[in-house]
């Protein structure tokens, strides 16, 4: 008899986890303040030496990853959330980036090369199930705004970190994963031998475009 | 009593080696290495994914590797000073084989493994002189994904670029 009751309270027990399951695995996560991350450069990531230091500005940061949710990172465990879209994340790190080095221009008018960054991917990518796989790879183009000709600099981030089984560890080894990733992207783009080609032919293209002087 | 001193004597003893070991700095070979995506020869069908991810996994192993003081990005510059004490490292995947699940099961002994090979040069950034060649072959059981086999590949080819470093430097 008492054999039956202990089966039927297990099978009850089980049937409740298994409905309670479901249902939670049926809905989307949903950003909460407990879910949020905030990710930040840090310290601003030193330019390479230009032998005539331009003046940038960033015109746009642009989302070309085709994610319809881009703020979260990580679907699993109840979620991962960013606290900002990722474009005003990246736009803030090379901002941060280009000031400390006195490379970034006060406004667009005073700036030597604008640049148009077109967003590819931020956050996680599939990597194996034993790790957090971080990528933050972006294309920007690079314009001379007086000769109207632009290059196109490729640059790209990868993080590889551990992964966890307590939820906030998770958030943590994420939050850090995503962070270097953005780092090692925005030092990809700023040290990259692209960026130095595209800044020595647009200034070369610079000095040999004639100067307009206004008529009277 | 008398054991329980001993013990402890013991547990000191190690807890003082292992602190020296970790005191102990160990100076880098060169001053930056670079790891470029791996081509991939004909005939060889993995993902782009995996390309990427066995980049990331090549990079985190020469950091953990203390092989170079930096690890730098693809395409990044490198200062004039400091390029003929710096790496580049390329490479090809030259085979790849799925396996098969049913052969691994119920043969053993290794057959139906996942395998993969892959050739990789270490050159001197500063007159692209080869310092070493490096040919890895990874095996692992066809259940497990590619990004598992990249994780070791990248593992295996960190510890054979060390080692013919070390060998060389002899």
């Amino acid at each position: 008899m008492t054999s039956s009751v202990r089966f039927n309270i297990c099978l009850l027990l089980s049937v409740f986890f298994l409905l309670f399951h479901a249902a939670a695995a049926g809905q989307d996560p949903k950003p909460k303040p407990e879910n949020t991350i905030s990710a930040h450069l840090g310290e601003p990531v030193p330019a390479q030496k230009f032998a005539n230091p331009p003046k940038f500005w960033i015109s746009d940061v642009i989302d070309r990853s085709g994610n319809p949710q881009p703020m979260l990172v990580l679907k699993e465990r109840g979620g991962i959330f960013l606290d900002r879209q990722p474009t005003v994340i990246v736009r803030e790190a090379l901002e941060e980036s280009l000031k400390a080095a006195n490379l970034l221009a006060t406004d667009a008018n005073s700036a030597d090369l604008v640049l148009k960054i077109y967003l590819f991917q931020f956050g996680l990518s599939q990597g194996s199930q034993l790790d957090f796989f971080g990528k933050v790879e972006f294309t920007v183009m690079v314009k001379n705004p007086k000769s109207g000709e632009s290059l196109e600099v490729k640059a790209a981030g990868t993080s590889i970190a551990k992964t966890a089984m307590l939820k906030k560890n998770i958030q943590k080894n994420v939050q850090d994963d995503v962070e270097e990733s953005l780092r090692d992207a925005v030092r990809n783009f700023l040290h990259g031998q692209q960026l130095k080609d595209a800044v020595g032919v647009l200034r070369k293209s610079m000095n040999a475009a004639p100067v307009t002087t206004p008529n009277p | 009593m008398r054991i329980g001193i001993r013990m402890l004597m013991v547990a000191l003893l190690l807890v003082c080696s292992g602190a020296a070991a970790k005191g102990k700095d160990v100076t880098p070979q060169f001053k930056t290495a670079e790891a470029k995506h791996f081509t991939q020869a004909e005939g060889v069908e993995l993902s782009p994914a995996f390309g990427d991810y066995f980049y990331a996994e090549l990079r985190e192993e020469l950091k953990k590797a203390k092989l170079a003081g930096e690890v730098i990005g693809e395409g990044e510059t490198v200062d004039d000073a400091d390029a003929p004490q710096s790496i580049f490292i390329t490479g090809t995947i030259t085979e790849y084989k799925k396996g098969s699940v049913v052969k691994s099961t119920l043969i053993g002994f290794g057959a139906g493994m996942r395998s993969l090979k892959m050739d990789a040069d270490v050159l001197r950034r500063s007159d692209n002189q080869h310092l070493s060649v490096v040919h890895v072959h990874v095996k692992i059981d066809p259940r497990w994904n590619e990004k598992t086999m990249a994780k070791f590949a990248a593992h295996q080819m960190v510890k054979e670029i060390k080692e013919s470093m070390k060998n060389q430097a002899k």
